[in-house]
């Protein structure tokens, strides 16, 4: 049991960390919370699941094919509307980004139904760890997830747009005098963000098993609480917030029974901010 | 030394650091009733600091603070305005732009007008009657600032002088005992600035309250204040009447060096 | 001003004319429109007075319209209650329960308040569901009495949709003459320069604290008051009225109507609500097109579509003057 709930724990950490690194990118140069992140996360389940189901294409390809699709949408949603959230009031982005999460959801219900639908795809043959069955697939989530965090840390630090991402996180203003681009970097971190978001969503298809419309908002608060938890901008805090919020989930899931897991995310981050309130959008942040 | 009881402020030990950063250095002041008190110094030297200590904007890091023989040490804003009647005014925020200058007045004045907590959600006659003389009382109080034309006009839309004249009727509704001023004069036309002059010595000499004064316009200084306290990291190194403060030779040298 | 103010009061007086005949011309189920628009008025107010003249954007308002539902049903259901009593308990388990949640909430600032507050509407649901022995879980609570109009056990039961609908107008005009009581008093004008600009509030002596504290138990005890008739109008409840649904609904009244205005956000009641009620719009499509009046509002008329209409309207009057 214990083996049991610490693989599930850190398995859907992995992915939690992905698509909190998202927001926590998407917030550096936006200043704005995506209250559509889980959306993504979503379409990108969404999208692995139509492809396999409908064009028939194998589980491999599909998730490229998720992920490829929500960069679209992402793109679109981003030159529309987040582009407008650049130095306005908080309360805008948190309505403006609502009424995207409203339109995600409510489209792929009107288009595929509001039903539960089953995933069929991925690698769920179990493999013996430590006396343990393991489904293969949670093995490749811990893996694609560590590759991924390192692959996002190089190109924060290496890359030029790295670069860039992290000089308009740090100080926008000196950045637009500077010359850059700054509603172009603020839509590619965006899509970026919604990338690892679909990427996530896209691989854990096939351990939730099943998907619907809805999933999405129970995502979004979740990584809202890792990102409090872990700090934002913090990267390697994130990761550790998530596995943390993973594994409290997993063993309140396993131990007190699965109808309370969601509620655990809100508890912590009530907790979390009873404790320390200021904290979180103080002006040390760091990527 | 213990703190002069019959003043109108009295601070003791007054310290203010923000990390290795002394920004207040263990100042004491006594502020008689009555007076005319500005306060000056170089940028940085704490006036601002030690404004917003005295009226619990910021939590002093260390001394006490005694306004009329009661001790405000500690507390909070908006307990010191209503209780203690000290009250001060901001640089930059200055009114409530979504309301009219006469709604402006009427919100200050409801602390005097509906005293404690669930009076204020009066409702039907009592609340009728009660704001309506504080209308009443607006309309005296700008008679007297010279913003009567100005009544019903959005505070956001009149000009920023006048947003300084409004301020200042918006402190004389709350019935005050001590009023601090932070830069009153900052920004205004020379003409505004006269008659800043003149409302502050009135309400001196007719209601007797105790003014004490941010400014660098030294010239109104001189003209205005009784005393001239000069701060210089954090620390008070001049007190006196300004004809003399002025030429004193450390004073000279703080402006110059800071 | 005072043409601005003569024209709302008259649009206030024939709207409340029409809606007092409109059971006399409309069919049973517009009435049944009106009836739903009127029970989410009253949350809705609750949103406004929270959002709208405090400043704070609570998400909490559908926790305790839930609240308000579940304690009304349980004492009808139990204890054969009269309906004000169902009504004033219901409104109070709301507000003493905001209180505790309001210590909290109220030390955050910006997203940490709202998600805070979405957490609270998460955590109600999910009491909802496991307090089995209390709530029957997911199945709900279901044959609630009908509202019985009467001092204590006997008196007049409300049957008809007619009877229903003017019950609900009664509560409706209730709830706007004391939201308007409140926002008129000294302690809503300390609201709204709480909401412009909290130090410069407090400098003026006002105890900021406990009036956010005050603006967020008065918007729950609307919100449970609104809980209390759905409930009896309905007579089910379950779990699901803790969904997102709802709560996108008040926001999009609120902000769509008019933030920070009374008839706006009434209008908005109607107008969201009746209109798709009658249309039968399917609940997706309704939420697609929430979802997009929302963005096109808070970019374009933040301050709601009532207050740009009368803009409109003060641009035209003033246009034909000249």
């Amino acid at each position: 049991m214990l083996i049991d709930v610490a693989v599930n724990g850190i398995t859907a950490g992995s992915v939690y960390a992905l698509v909190a690194v998202g927001m926590t990118i998407i917030f550096g140069v936006l200043r704005a919370i995506n209250f559509a992140h889980g959306e993504y996360y979503m379409l990108g389940t969404f999208g692995a699941w139509w492809a396999i189901e409908t064009v028939e294409l194998p589980y491999l390809v599909s998730i490229p094919l998720a992920v490829a699709i929500v960069a679209v949408i992402a793109l679109a949603i981003g030159m529309l509307v987040m582009r407008r959230l650049i130095d306005a009031p908080f309360q805008i982005g948190v309505v403006a980004t609502l009424g995207v999460s409203l339109v995600l959801q409510n489209v792929v219900i009107l288009i595929f139904g509001g039903s539960y639908k089953m995933f069929n795809g991925g690698w769920i043959e179990p493999v013996e760890i430590l006396g343990a069955g393991v489904s293969e697939q949670r093995i490749l989530i811990v893996i694609a997830a560590l590759v991924i965090f390192g692959g996002i840390e190089l190109v924060v630090r290496r890359t030029r747009f790295g670069k860039t991402m992290r000089a308009v996180a740090q100080n926008i203003e000196a950045c637009k005098i500077m010359g850059v681009d700054v509603p172009r970097v603020v839509t590619g971190t965006f899509v970026l963000g919604c990338c690892l978001a679909a990427l996530s969503g896209a691989l854990t298809a096939p351990v939730t098993g099943s998907l619907y419309g809805g999933m999405g908002t129970a995502i979004t608060v979740k990584t809202f609480a890792i990102i409090v938890m872990g700090g934002v901008g913090n990267v390697s805090g994130t990761l550790l917030a998530a596995w943390l919020l993973g594994l409290m989930e997993s063993a309140v899931a396993g131990y007190l029974g699965l109808q309370f897991r969601d509620a655990v995310a809100f508890i912590a981050l009530i907790g979390v901010l009873t404790v320390l309130p200021g904290g979180l959008f103080s002006r040390r942040e760091r990527f | 030394m213990p703190p002069d009881r019959t003043a109108a402020l009295s601070l003791r030990g007054m310290a203010k650091n923000f990390g290795s950063i002394v920004a207040v250095d263990a100042v004491d002041l006594d502020i008689p009733q009555g007076q005319i008190c500005g306060l000056t110094g170089p940028n940085g030297s704490g006036k601002s600091t030690l404004f917003d200590c005295c009226t619990g904007l910021q939590k002093a890091t260390a001394g006490r603070v005694f306004a009329g023989g009661t001790e405000v040490t500690g507390w909070e804003m908006h307990r010191i305005v209503r209780e203690a009647r000290v009250i001060r005014s901001f640089q930059k925020a200055v009114v409530l732009r979504a309301m009219t200058v006469e709604d402006n007045l009427v919100l200050a004045g409801q602390m005097v007008a509906f005293p404690g907590f669930l009076a204020t959600f009066a409702i039907g006659r009592a609340n009728r009657s009660g704001v309506r003389q504080l209308r009443e009382r607006a309309g005296d109080v700008l008679d007297l600032v010279g913003l009567a034309h100005m009544r019903h006009a959005d505070a956001g839309k009149i000009s920023f002088g006048q947003q300084k004249l409004l301020q200042f009727a918006t402190m004389l509704m709350a019935d005050p005992r001590v009023i601090l001023l932070d830069e009153p004069m900052a920004g205004v036309n020379p003409v505004l600035i006269e008659r800043m002059i003149a409302n502050i010595n009135r309400a001196n000499r007719d209601h007797g309250i105790t003014f004490v004064v941010v400014e660098h316009n030294l010239d109104a200084m001189k003209a205005l204040c009784h005393r001239l306290v000069v701060l210089s990291r954090g620390r008070i190194i001049a007190d006196d009447t300004p004809d003399i403060v002025v030429r004193q030779p450390d004073v000279v040298e703080a402006y110059l060096a800071g | 001003m005072g043409t601005d103010r003569g024209l709302r009061a008259a649009g206030f007086a024939g709207m409340l004319a029409f809606l007092l005949a409109a059971p006399g011309f409309l069919g049973e189920y517009q009435v049944h429109a009106l009836i739903v628009s009127l029970t989410f008025l009253l949350p809705a107010l609750g949103l406004n007075l929270i959002l709208g003249y405090a400043g704070m954007l609570s998400f909490a308002q559908m926790a305790f319209f839930g609240i308000g539902a579940y304690v009304s049903a349980l004492m009808a259901m139990r204890w054969g209650t009269p309906f004000w009593l169902n009504l004033c308990a219901a409104s109070l388990v709301a507000g003493i329960v905001a209180v505790p949640l309001g210590f909290p909430a109220l030390r955050l600032r910006r997203y940490s308040f709202v998600m805070c507050t979405l957490g609270f509407a998460v955590i109600a649901q999910t009491l909802a569901k496991n307090w089995v022995s209390l709530t029957r879980g997911d199945l709900g609570l279901s044959n609630v009495p009908r509202p019985v109009l009467g001092l204590w056990s006997s008196g007049l039961e409300i049957r008809s949709v007619t009877q229903y609908y003017y019950l609900a107008l009664a509560l409706g005009v209730i709830a706007v003459l004391a939201f308007l009581a409140l926002v008129s008093s000294p302690a809503g004008r300390y609201m709204i320069a709480i909401r412009e600009d909290e130090t410069l509030a407090a400098s003026l002596g006002a105890p900021t604290w406990r009036y956010r504290m005050a603006a967020f138990v008065l918007s729950a005890m609307f919100a449970g008051c609104g809980g209390s008739f759905y409930v009896h109008y309905y007579t089910v409840i379950s779990p699901t009225i803790f969904d997102p649904y709802y709560g996108n609904t008040l926001l999009v009244i609120v902000l769509g109507g008019g933030v920070g205005t009374l008839g706006g956000v009434v209008a908005g009641s109607f107008i969201f609500v009746a209109l798709s009620e009658v249309l039968r719009v399917a609940p997706d499509i309704r939420m697609i097109a929430y979802g997009l009046l929302l963005i096109v509002v808070v970019f374009g008329c933040p301050e709601g579509l009532l207050p740009l209409l009368m803009r409109r309207l003060r641009t035209w009057r003033r246009a034909d003057a000249t």
